[in-house]
């Protein structure tokens, strides 16, 4: 088990920097997901960790030690690929004992390592198949058992579940939950997918264009974004945003006046920055965090345009004016196509960001 | 979907009957003269005629011999010979790739002729830059044309550089379809270059690899152009006329074309015969 540390690092592709200075400490044992959307960096940063790409500028630290010159394959790391990268022409033995008797491992401690593997993952039944004989699950458990069989410090997966379908996702992460807690080893784990994030993360980074924007616990993300990035990137449904304008500030708080609602006007107790009156803001709320009318601080009509009904609770997709809100409901009530109603807004449920999407607490 | 089949067909037409006069008649009309003595006026059906003299006849196993050789010794020094080409092209150190990959393929496009100008110049025992070289390092001339073995191995040389590259291309293909990640998965094994080679590449080449031995097998047993242009006709004394030439000399300077067709039908039999044994030998386990 290791630490790992990124202090400044930066990785250029020829002129392009792609990672701009990233620091992040991963404690050991830590279980910590990447996250961002396509080309936000994630990925190379990890293949930075594991020593197949260069490292531009910075240091990388595993269990305490500089890895910037170290080969992979000195680094302690074992890496599950988002293709898993099974050898094709070998047996599902094969592939987990092959890098072991390359270097020359004793067979007995080797049969003992893939033997452990193989219960670990459930798979010993499939030991003599060659990988296209394998489904899509058994490819992704043999790929980490490859990455067991090697004991690392440190386990990287690159978007392990991508390939898999809906309901084998929930089940390998479930699996990949279930290894890091019987494992005990520091795990990171890079992915698009904000629901795979929350759920199997100690911590989160998200990363957008090369840069962290915010490291946390997941739930502390959820509530406490940031930005409008983190915000509108963490939860699913996605947060509403609001266009709006401050009209007063006064007794540690802003008066704001929504852009498309009639002049709804709510009140919103702020304690760190107080923007200009004038200033244009977006005010951020979660689809849950929509109450019935005149249980919040301000009420905005809405026309519903589609309903998702997903049994224990439904999704309004509703028009209010230019805006398109996302509404949940609870199943009991259900909002048709073209109902006209009113939804409340709690100040203290509802997040304010500046014009450039920094938040206003 | 009847109807639109009866009008692809009518389309097709044309094509079909090109195909059937002048593919499948002269493969079935062959294989009837192969059963004919046809040096009487008219031809005569004599079964044991032509494939009787073909199990006795010193020339055809002179000509079996010296293909059997070249395709022995040349397809797997050249197949060997287009891996190294396509490691090196897929190399990511290599400068100027597109450069080297046309210098590869080019000898596939030279003319025959040309080319075969080339290497008896080349090859010339007084003039040849070859021996020239050999000289200079102090090994004396070799006459490349009027001994057996040189003549041979100058076969297995031109025809090695004339296909290799090709070979080699088709080979690089094969290279750029092995996913990258599975190299690094390897490397992140600690598996070294070399191992990689030989426990990752080849396997995975396999398939391309038994594609390129399959052309080439049937290349070379009709191998014509290099024993007819550069080793003159086959010589010296036959010592390089392959079963190609053995049917050219009889169905066209003898136009004994009963026993030239037998002879034809063998070459594509034992070209059958040997890939299947390949096919069988490289088959994937289950």
């Amino acid at each position: 088990m290791a630490a790992v540390t990124l202090t400044n690092v930066v990785k250029r592709f020829g002129i392009f920097e792609v990672v701009h200075g990233a620091n992040i400490d991963i404690a050991d044992g830590e279980f910590v997901v990447f996250v961002g959307p396509s080309g936000c960096g994630k990925s190379t940063l990890l293949r930075m960790i594991a020593g197949l790409e260069d490292i531009s500028g910075g240091d990388i630290a595993i269990g305490g030690k500089v890895m910037n010159d170290v080969e992979p394959a000195d680094r302690g790391i074992a890496m599950v690929f988002q293709s898993y990268a099974l050898y094709p022409h070998m047996t599902v033995e094969q592939n987990l004992s092959f890098g072991l008797r390359m270097n020359g491992n004793p067979k007995a401690d080797t049969e003992r390592r893939v033997r452990k593997a193989a219960e670990i993952l459930r798979i010993d039944e499939l030991m003599q198949r060659r990988p296209k004989q394998l489904s899509g699950g058994q490819r992704q458990r043999v790929a980490i058992g490859r990455a067991i069989v090697r004991e690392p410090q440190v386990f990287l997966f690159d978007e392990p579940l991508s390939n898999l379908d809906a309901e084998l996702r929930v089940q390998m992460r479930v699996e990949i939950s279930r290894l890091h807690k019987e494992l005990g080893v520091t795990m990171i784990y890079v992915t698009h997918d904000q629901t795979e994030a929350m759920t199997l993360a100690d911590r989160i980074v998200v990363l957008k264009a090369g840069n962290v924007e915010q490291i946390g616990a997941p739930l502390d993300l959820y509530d406490d974004p940031a930005n409008r990035f983190v915000a509108g990137f963490i939860g699913s449904p996605k947060m509403n945003f609001l266009s709006a304008k401050v009209v007063d500030t006064s007794n540690s708080a802003a008066i704001i006046e929504l852009a498309h609602h009639g002049g709804a006007r709510l009140r919103k107790p702020l304690c760190e920055t107080f923007p200009a009156i004038g200033a244009e803001v977006v005010l951020g709320v979660r689809p849950e965090h929509f109450f019935e009318a005149g249980e919040g601080d301000c009420d905005i009509p809405v026309k519903a345009d589609v309903a998702e009904h997903l049994g224990s609770v439904s999704y309004v997709y509703a028009n209010a004016g230019p805006e398109e809100l996302i509404v949940e409901r609870e199943a009991s009530r259900q909002r048709a196509s073209g109902d006209h109603f009113k939804v409340s807004i709690k100040a203290e449920r509802a997040l304010l960001f500046d014009k450039a999407g920094a938040r206003i607490r | 979907m009847r109807t639109q089949n009866a009008t692809a067909y009518r389309f097709l037409t044309p094509y079909l009957l090109i195909f059937a006069i002048f593919w499948i008649w002269p493969i079935i009309s062959s294989f009837i003269i192969s059963f004919q003595a046809t040096r009487t006026v008219p031809w005569r059906f004599a079964p044991a005629f032509n494939w009787g003299r073909l199990i006795g006849d010193p020339a055809f196993y002179n000509a079996l011999k010296n293909t059997l050789l070249i395709l022995v010794i040349q397809v797997p020094v050249m197949i060997a010979l287009a891996i190294v080409m396509a490691v090196l092209l897929n190399s990511p150190l290599l400068k100027a790739r597109g450069l080297y990959r046309f210098a590869f393929f080019a000898p596939v496009v030279v003319g025959e002729v040309a080319y075969s100008a080339v290497f008896r110049l080349m090859f010339s025992l007084d003039f040849g830059i070859v021996n020239k070289l050999l000289n200079s390092v102090g090994i004396s001339k070799i006459d490349w044309f009027s001994n057996v073995t040189p003549a041979m191995a100058l076969i297995m040389i031109a025809v090695t550089w004339r296909w290799a590259g090709y070979n080699a291309i088709i080979i690089l293909a094969g290279l750029q379809s092995i996913p990258e990640d599975v190299y690094e998965a390897a490397t992140l094994d600690r598996v070294s270059r070399v191992k990689q080679f030989f426990h990752i590449t080849l396997p995975l080449l396999k398939p391309v690899i038994v594609f390129c031995a399959v052309l080439s097998i049937i290349g070379t047993m009709q191998l014509f152009t290099e024993p007819f242009l550069i080793t003159e006709r086959g010589g010296p004394g036959g010592g390089t006329e392959t079963l190609g030439l053995l049917l050219y000399r009889q169905g066209f300077r003898s136009l004994n074309f009963g026993y030239a067709s037998a002879v034809a039908y063998t070459m594509a039999g034992l070209a059958i015969a040997i890939t299947l044994v390949q096919l069988w030998l490289m088959r994937e386990p289950k």
